[in-house]
């Protein structure tokens, strides 16, 4: 479903990622893991092209994403996201940042858009925010709109950002709740996190990244409890 | 001595010449609200030009900025006036028509930046989010982009208003009507300056003061930490509407 072959991203003279290989497969959930700076998000951001590719091709659904004959607004209606900082239109309640896409992007009818909202807001288990403005909300209600907003345009992948990076522990469970729900229900879902209990719970696979290379994959089994890498060995005892 | 020589006799005389001066007003104010809405509009094509990548955009709206600036408000007028309209038309248009496309093009330069500004002062998140949804970098900006950041460009903006409202008063150079206009003809005719000027500025002070007071309820209706339940009615509130 996601298909990357030799991805490099540079930021001027500072390579970011250094040739990354690797294929999801649909209804796959794929944690991605490792130390600060090692290219975890830049890696996730370079699928939906929020950052622009140095080098090397991604495919989505064998549709190339940096072709510049491709229009990346078609295969974003594909691919949902959520930020580690929530990024929710302040401006606006929280049933127009879940309808706003939906309507303005897919000409959903206003009524079907708000009827999908309220679905979602239920999933979410927020129903009775949906006329609360994002900054009357906690951390953790701001990020499950993120992702019923994400979810409006019915997308077939789902990338998280470290999404529960920036929440008070004890709104982290709230949000992964959330996640292990939309994964059971078979989405797609590329997910960059520190929560190892997560990873090991819900992940297929598990990538650990480290200075821009892809350093070790498998099973959350082989890579937390069987690490052959040096480095991922390391990282883990740091963090478990 | 005439200093401080104010003959309350006088406002008798002034008040004789009331039509003038409430003439004045009307081309004051018109001229005012008019070159601020054509130099808003103007603005926020120049002020996104400067956002933009490409150089053909970007050039032209970083000297048009530079040259308005960085050039006297008064040059300008009688540069329009004078120069540019006769070499354009052969003839004068009036001093109403140099005026307004002198105040608009200058305060479209100050606007200019203020919208440039605003809009770069809106966290890079949001535009990410938006264009991660599918919407084009045009529906990001005026759905998400824009109406977040007119919000902060709201008290820099009610500024320039004011400023160009005094700023109009420049336009006697090229014998606009105004109110400056009326207290100078009064001066003349009675050969009196105290009180004539001191009426046109009491004039342009209330003026201002009715502006202020209209900026400060647009500030308070626009400011982040106010939540209304119904702000959509607000008629001019459509750039928000989803």
């Amino acid at each position: 479903m996601i298909k990357v072959q030799g991805l490099v991203k540079s930021f001027g003279k500072l390579e970011v990622l250094k040739g990354i290989d690797y294929e999801v497969k649909e209804k796959e959930i794929i944690c991605v893991i490792g130390p600060s700076g090692s290219g975890k998000s830049t890696f996730l951001r370079c699928i939906n092209l929020l950052e622009e590719i140095t080098a090397g091709e991604v495919f989505i659904d064998g549709v190339k994403v940096n072709d510049p004959k491709t229009d990346i607004n078609e295969i974003r209606k594909e691919v949902g996201m959520v930020f580690q900082q929530f990024n929710l239109f302040p401006h606006m309640r929280v049933i127009d940042n879940i309808t706003i896409a939906p309507k303005k992007i897919r000409k959903m009818a206003a009524a079907d858009a708000e009827n999908l909202a309220h679905q979602l807001l239920e999933k979410v288990g927020l129903a009775d925010k949906a006329n609360a403005y994002p900054e009357q909300l906690s951390g953790g209600q701001m990020q499950r709109v993120a992702i019923a907003r994400a979810l409006a345009m019915q997308p077939k992948i789902m990338l998280f950002d470290e999404p529960t990076s920036a929440l008070d522990p004890e709104m982290v469970n709230e949000v992964l709740d959330v996640m292990k729900q939309l994964a059971h229900e078979g989405m797609t879902m590329v997910v960059v996190t520190h929560e190892m209990g997560f990873a090991k719970e819900m992940g297929d696979r598990v990538l650990f990244m480290d200075g821009g290379y892809l350093v070790e994959e498998g099973t959350p089994d082989q890579v937390f409890n069987a690490p052959k890498n040096e480095r991922t060995k390391a990282f883990l005892s740091k963090v478990l | 001595m005439d200093f401080l020589d104010i003959r309350w006799d006088m406002w008798g005389i002034i008040w004789n010449y009331r039509e003038l001066f409430i003439r004045g007003i009307g081309i004051t104010v018109s001229l005012t609200l008019i070159s601020y809405l054509l130099g808003l509009i103007l603005g926020l094509f120049v002020g996104m030009g400067k956002l933009s990548k490409r150089k053909w955009i970007y050039y032209p709206c970083k000297y048009y900025v530079d040259f308005f600036r960085g050039t006297p408000l008064l040059v300008q007028i009688l540069l329009i006036h004078t120069a540019l309209i006769p070499g354009i038309f052969g003839h004068s248009l009036g001093y109403f028509t140099s005026g307004v496309i002198a105040l608009s093009l200058n305060s479209a330069a100050y606007n200019a930046e203020i919208i440039r500004a605003g809009i770069q002062s809106i966290e890079k998140g949001q535009m990410e989010a938006a264009r991660s949804l599918g919407m084009t970098t045009v529906i990001a900006m005026k759905n998400i982009i824009l109406p977040q950041a007119f919000r902060r460009m709201v008290p820099p903006l009610g500024n320039e208003l004011i400023a160009l409202l005094k700023d109009s008063s420049l336009l006697m150079v090229i014998a606009a009507n105004d109110i400056l206009f009326a207290g100078k003809v009064v001066a003349g005719a009675t050969l009196r300056f105290w009180e004539p000027y001191i009426m046109v500025a009491i004039l342009y002070l209330c003026l201002t003061f009715i502006l202020g007071k209209v900026i400060s309820y647009v500030e308070r209706r626009f400011s982040n930490s106010y939540i209304p339940m119904q702000r959509r009615s607000l008629l001019f509130f459509s750039l928000r509407r989803s």
